[in-house]
């Protein structure tokens, strides 16, 4: 007869239960090595870390692929997360753009942008959004800030941020010298720092 | 910053939008450790752009992406922590270079770096709101190699990837088999050692009747001998599910065959080539279900 060795369930049960977790609390688990801690990660940020992705990719199979690569990230480093330098979504979503831009740049030559493209993406960035209340507002907020921008400093953000654009494609892009994108990136971004209310 | 037009005060933004190349981007992470004022505006746009993320649309992935990532977790192991002190956290550089080689691993690894600010000895060492801004912003070029380099690995010797590699069909269908149990309402994973080293994960749906097993550094067997899975249940006794065999990195997923019953536990045991209707050996690993 074969001997039965119990299945070890630790938190695990707890996670299955639907206990309210936050996402700092889950990553701080996933830095012990706990890998129900990191699905329940998973569902919770997945979500936005593949609409992130796929928004500046755009090719759904890529997206996916980098998704994958960014939670590998997580799993590995989340030993080295520091919860004094900010929540675990911020560091989970900068490190998905990163990424993303990564990818963006190393399928530049394959890249179907000219201008009219790169313009018009600008102008997706708000469409179809708020599948969630939480989404809606976040995203309401973002819009009204980005109103308050310059025209210029609001195509400058956009093309780098949704775009994954460099400074010096976003001033070929705008027909404007790289040094007033430098500019127009910096203004705009302090401007919808004081406009969200972000402060350090 | 005798080059004005890498000048990092001017570059902020830009960094924050990931829009630098990466020779602008290392004279921003350069200044930062010279200017408290850079490290505070780089902070703050950084937290903007993440607003600007969360503004877009979230789409639901696939329930296939979270099967493949769980299972690439299960076998790529964590970084040790960053010792919390000051080595190397002086310079980009140095911050960049230092997590290249992962350090064995101590006993106390696992355990997560507590805050610096009790450890933090004042004088020369950053203060831990610079030490903050240092860590955060530093990019680590070699863990996202690593990453690649563990995706790649975990696609040739997972088999779960297969369909981009061309590997057989049935591996496929073991991938997707795996995958449906794992989008599986009711699905359920649980990790076990093996006895002689290794680990075996076992993930199954009692809604499907179906479980998968995933094992991960077995010894190779000699020609004459397979491993055998078996589903055991209290009144059934133990019902063969089905031979596998492991590949050299020791890696195998294998989908058991039959049904899984209720309270069933999954074990492995060493058989002689084809199999056995019983168990003639001990298992080396057992899980339960229940």
């Amino acid at each position: 007869m074969l001997k039965l060795v119990t299945r070890e369930t630790d938190d695990r049960q707890d996670f299955e239960s639907d206990a309210p977790v936050t996402q700092d609390q889950l990553l701080a688990r996933v830095a012990q090595g706990d890998q129900a801690a990191f699905a329940a990660l998973y569902d919770q940020i997945a979500p936005r870390v593949l609409g992130l992705v796929r928004r500046l990719l755009r090719d759904h199979a890529q997206s996916e692929e980098v998704t994958q690569e960014i939670f590998l990230e997580i799993w590995q480093t989340a030993t080295r997360y520091d919860s004094t330098k900010g929540g675990a979504s911020t560091w989970i979503m900068t490190m998905a753009h990163r990424r993303a831009v990564d990818r963006v740049r190393a399928s530049q030559s394959s890249r179907d942008r000219d201008t009219k493209i790169g313009i018009r993406d600008y102008d997706a960035a708000y469409d179809n959004v708020a599948e969630t209340v939480q989404t809606r507002v976040e995203h309401e907020r973002v819009e009204k800030a980005m109103l308050r921008l310059t025209e210029l400093q609001r195509q400058a953000v956009s093309l780098a941020y949704y775009g994954g654009y460099s400074h010096s494609e976003v001033a070929t892009l705008l027909s404007v010298p790289i040094g007033t994108v430098k500019t127009r990136l910096r203004d705009g971004m302090i401007r919808l720092r004081d406009e969200l209310g972000v402060a350090s | 910053m005798t080059d004005k037009r890498n000048d990092p005060t001017s570059l902020t933004g830009a960094y924050a939008l990931n829009a630098l190349s990466a020779e602008e981007r290392a004279a921003v992470e350069a200044g930062l450790t010279e200017s408290e004022s850079l490290r505070h505006e780089v902070t703050e746009l950084a937290d903007t752009a993440v607003l600007l993320g969360r503004a877009v649309a979230p789409v639901t992935p696939p329930p296939a992406l979270k099967a493949n990532i769980m299972d690439m977790i299960a076998s790529t192991p964590q970084l040790p922590p960053l010792q919390d002190d000051t080595t190397g956290e002086t310079d980009a550089t140095a911050s960049v270079t230092e997590i290249a080689p992962p350090r064995p691993a101590s006993p106390s690894a696992a355990a997560p770096t507590p805050p610096s600010a009790s450890t933090t000895a004042p004088g020369s060492t950053p203060t831990p709101a610079e030490r903050k801004a240092q860590a955060r912003w530093f990019t680590k070029p070699a863990i996202a190699l690593a990453s690649v380099a563990a995706v790649l690995g975990l696609i040739i010797g997972g088999g779960v990837l297969v369909n981009t590699m061309g590997e057989s069909q049935q591996n496929n269908q073991a991938a997707d088999q795996l995958a449906a149990i794992n989008a599986a309402s009711d699905s359920q994973r649980a990790v076990s050692e093996i006895e002689g080293g290794g680990t075996a994960t076992l993930v199954w749906s009692g809604e499907l009747a179906s479980a998968a097993m995933i094992v991960d550094g077995l010894p190779a067997l000699p020609d004459d001998k397979v491993y055998e899975l078996w589903f055991i249940g209290e009144e059934t006794g133990a019902r063969p599910a089905g031979t596998f065999t492991v590949s050299d990195d020791g890696r195998t997923l294998r989908v058991l065959d039959g049904e899984m019953h209720a309270g069933d536990a999954v074990g492995v045991t060493v058989e002689p080539r084809g199999g056995s209707e019983t168990p003639t050996t001990e298992p080396i690993v057992a899980i339960t279900s229940a």
